[in-house]
C-alpha cells in the first residue's frame, strides 16, 4: 500500500483510538468541580463532591453493596467455571463445544430479556433485592469470562507433568493441587478479577434485581442521572472507573503481558 | 489335569476381577466428569434456561390465544416501528463502527512493541468501563455548555449550540463510542493473519496498489470485518442504557419499550413476546456470524 493511504489510516486510526479512550477520562476532571453544577473543564477544583458522596448514606451504602456483590459473584463464577474448565477438558471436542455455547449463551441473550426474566422469577422466590439474587444474576454474565481464561490455561498445561506427577505415585487429587492448580493460578486471577469487574460494572440486571435494600452503585448511578444532574454522578463514575484500573493493574502485574495476547487470541 | 482347571478358573476369576476394576474404573472417571461439571449446568439450568422457559410460557397467557400477544406487536404499527427503529439503528451503528475500525485496524496490525501495547490499551480499557460510566461521559462532554460545543462555536464553525442530547445524533454517538472494540479486534485479528509474501507477490506481479488492496487485502481481510460487523449488530440490538440517556422518546429501542411493558403498563405477556421476538432476531444473526468466525472468542474479547 502506499505511503499515502498509510498516513491516511495512521491519522483516522489515532482519532479512533482517542476517541475511544479520551471520553471516558473526562469524567475524572469533572468530578473534581467545586460549581454546584457540572462544568468541564472545571473553574475551580476542590473535594467538595467527594465530601457530599461520603456524606451521604445512599452513596456509599451503594459502593459497599456492589463490593458484596461482586466478590460474592466473582467467588461463585470461579468455583463453577473452574470445575466446568476441568470437566471441559475430559469430555469429547463435541460436547466441549456445546457446553461452551450454553455457557457463552448468557452474553448472546439480550441482558434485557434475561433480567425481566429473572425478575419474574425471583420476586416470588423473595430473591429479588437481595444480595445473593443480585450475584445469581451477574454471575450468568461473569461465567463465560472465568471459564475461557482458566481454560487457555488449562491448554497451556504440557500433559507431561501431570504424567510424572502419576508415575511419581501422586492421586489425582494431588496432582491437581500441585500442579495444575499453580499453573492455572494466573488463569483463575485473570477470570476472577474480570468476573469481579463485570459484577461491579453490570447495569441493566442491576435495575431489575435492585431493591431498597441491596442497591448497587450503577444502580444508584442511574436512578440519580433520569433525575437530575449533579457532579456526585461524576464522583461516583470516577470511582467506578478508579476500581477497576486498579483491578487491570493487579491483573497485569500477577499475569504479565496475559492482555495482548489474549487480543492476538481473539479470531 | 486338576491343577491346570483350578489354575485357568484363577485366571478366569482374575480376569472377572479385572473386567470389574476396569468397569469401576471408568465409572470413577465418569463421575468426577459429572462432578465436575454438574454445578454449572445445574446452575444454568435454574438461573438462566428455566427462568427463560417461565418467560416463554408467560408469552402464550395473552388474551384471545396462546399467539395473541406475538400478534399484537406483529400487527401494531407503533411495535412495529419500535422494531423497524431498532434495526435502522443497530445496522448503522454497525455500519459505521466497521468502518472506523478498518484504518484502526490497520494501524493496530503494523504497530509492534510498546506503541503496540499502548494502542491495544486504548481499546480494550475502554471494555472494562461499565457502559453506565461510558454513556454519562457524553452527557458531560456533548451538553449545550459542554466541551465539545464551545470548540464548535469557539472556532467559529457553528453559530450557535448543536443539540446533540436526547435525539437520535446522541444515541449513534454512544452507541459506536460503546462498541466500537467489538467490531475492531476481529478485524484487527484477520489482518494479523494476512500472509503478507501475498502482498509482496501482488505487488511484485505489478499490480497497483490499489488493485493488490481490492484483489488481495481486502479479501483477506474481509471474514474479519462480517465477524465484528454482525457482533455489534446484534449486540446493538439488545441496547437499553445509552438510548434511554443519551436518546430522546422518539428513540425507543425494543429493550426500552420490554422496559415499559413490564414498569410501566404490567402487561407481562406482551414484554414476554417482545423479548421473543427480539431474541429470534439476534438468534438469526448469530446463525449468520457463526458462518463466519468463531464466535465463543469475539464474545468475550475483554
Amino acid at each position: 500500500m502506499t505511503n499515502k493511504t498509510r498516513i491516511a489510516s495512521n491519522i483516522a486510526g489515532s482519532i479512533v483510538l482517542a476517541f475511544l479512550v479520551l471520553p471516558i477520562l473526562a469524567v475524572i476532571p469533572a468530578s473534581f468541580d467545586d460549581a454546584s453544577y457540572i462544568k468541564l473543564p472545571p473553574d475551580m477544583m476542590s473535594l467538595r463532591w467527594y465530601r457530599v458522596f461520603l456524606a451521604d448514606p445512599e452513596w456509599w451504602q451503594a459502593l459497599i453493596t456492589s463490593f458484596k456483590v461482586a466478590l460474592l459473584a466473582a467467588t461463585i463464577s470461579l468455583l463453577l467455571g473452574t470445575a466446568a474448565s476441568l470437566g471441559m477438558q475430559r469430555v469429547s471436542p463435541v460436547t466441549r463445544a456445546l457446553i461452551t455455547g450454553i455457557v457463552i449463551s448468557p452474553l448472546v441473550v439480550p441482558v434485557i430479556m434475561t433480567s425481566i426474566a429473572l425478575y419474574y422469577v425471583m420476586r416470588p422466590l423473595g430473591l429479588h433485592g437481595t444480595l445473593l439474587g443480585l450475584a445469581l444474576g451477574h454471575t450468568l454474565l461473569a461465567l463465560p469470562f472465568v471459564v475461557v481464561n482458566v481454560g487457555i490455561s488449562l491448554r497451556g498445561i504440557d500433559p507431561n507433568f501431570l504424567r510424572a506427577a502419576e508415575g511419581l505415585g501422586a492421586t489425582p487429587w494431588r496432582a491437581f493441587r500441585t500442579v495444575t492448580l499453580p499453573l492455572i493460578l494466573p488463569g483463575l486471577a485473570g477470570g476472577g478479577a474480570f468476573a469481579f469487574v463485570s459484577s461491579f460494572d453490570e447495569v441493566v440486571l442491576s435495575i431489575f434485581l435492585a431493591g431498597v435494600q441491596a442497591k448497587p452503585l450503577p444502580v444508584k448511578m442511574w436512578e440519580t442521572i433520569r433525575v437530575e444532574f449533579t457532579p456526585v454522578t461524576a464522583v461516583a463514575s470516577s470511582i467506578l472507573i478508579a476500581i477497576t484500573v486498579l483491578l487491570f493493574a493487579v491483573v497485569k502485574l500477577t499475569t504479565g503481558t496475559r492482555t495482548s495476547r489474549r487480543a492476538e487470541h481473539v479470531s | 489335569m486338576v491343577a491346570t482347571s483350578s489354575v485357568g478358573r484363577r485366571l478366569a476369576r482374575r480376569q472377572g476381577g479385572g473386567f470389574a476394576a476396569i468397569r469401576s474404573q471408568r465409572l470413577r472417571q465418569w463421575l468426577i466428569t459429572a462432578a465436575l461439571l454438574g454445578p454449572v449446568l445445574i446452575f444454568l439450568g435454574i438461573c438462566f434456561i428455566a427462568p427463560l422457559g417461565e418467560l416463554l410460557s408467560l408469552s402464550f397467557t395473552g388474551k384471545g390465544g396462546p399467539l395473541a400477544s406475538y400478534r399484537e406487536i406483529a400487527a401494531s404499527e407503533v411495535y412495529r416501528k419500535v422494531f423497524v427503529n431498532t434495526l435502522n439503528l443497530a445496522f448503522n451503528v454497525a455500519v459505521i463502527t466497521s468502518l472506523l475500525s478498518y484504518p484502526t485496524a490497520y494501524l493496530l496490525s503494523r504497530l509492534r512493541g510498546h506503541a503496540l501495547s499502548i494502542a491495544l490499551w486504548c481499546v480494550l480499557f475502554p471494555l472494562w468501563i461499565s457502559v453506565l460510566v461510558r454513556t454519562f461521559a457524553w452527557i458531560l462532554l456533548l451538553g449545550q455548555n459542554g466541551p465539545v460545543n464551545h470548540l464548535l462555536v469557539g472556532s467559529g464553525l457553528v453559530n450557535q449550540p448543536v443539540s446533540f442530547l436526547f435525539n437520535s445524533t446522541g444515541v449513534y454517538i454512544g452507541m459506536v463510542h460503546v462498541l466500537l472494540p467489538y467490531a475492531l479486534l476481529p478485524i484487527y485479528t484477520s489482518m494479523r493473519n494476512v500472509e503478507q509474501t501475498l502482498v509482496l507477490a501482488s505487488d511484485g506481479l505489478g499490480a497497483t496498489p490499489l488493485q493488490t488492496f481490492r484483489h488481495v487485502y481486502l479479501p483477506l481481510t474481509m471474514p474479519g470485518v462480517a465477524a465484528g460487523f454482525l457482533l455489534v449488530f446484534l449486540l446493538a440490538l439488545g441496547f437499553y442504557i445509552t438510548p434511554a440517556i443519551l436518546g430522546g422518546l422518539r428513540n425507543l429501542t425494543v429493550a426500552m419499550l420490554i422496559d415499559l411493558f413490564v414498569t410501566e403498563q404490567l402487561v407481562w405477556p406482551l414484554a414476554a413476546a417482545a423479548a421473543f421476538w427480539l431474541l429470534f432476531l439476534v438468534l438469526a444473526l448469530v446463525l449468520i456470524a457463526s458462518r463466519f468466525a468463531n464466535l465463543t472468542a469475539t464474545v468475550v474479547a475483554r
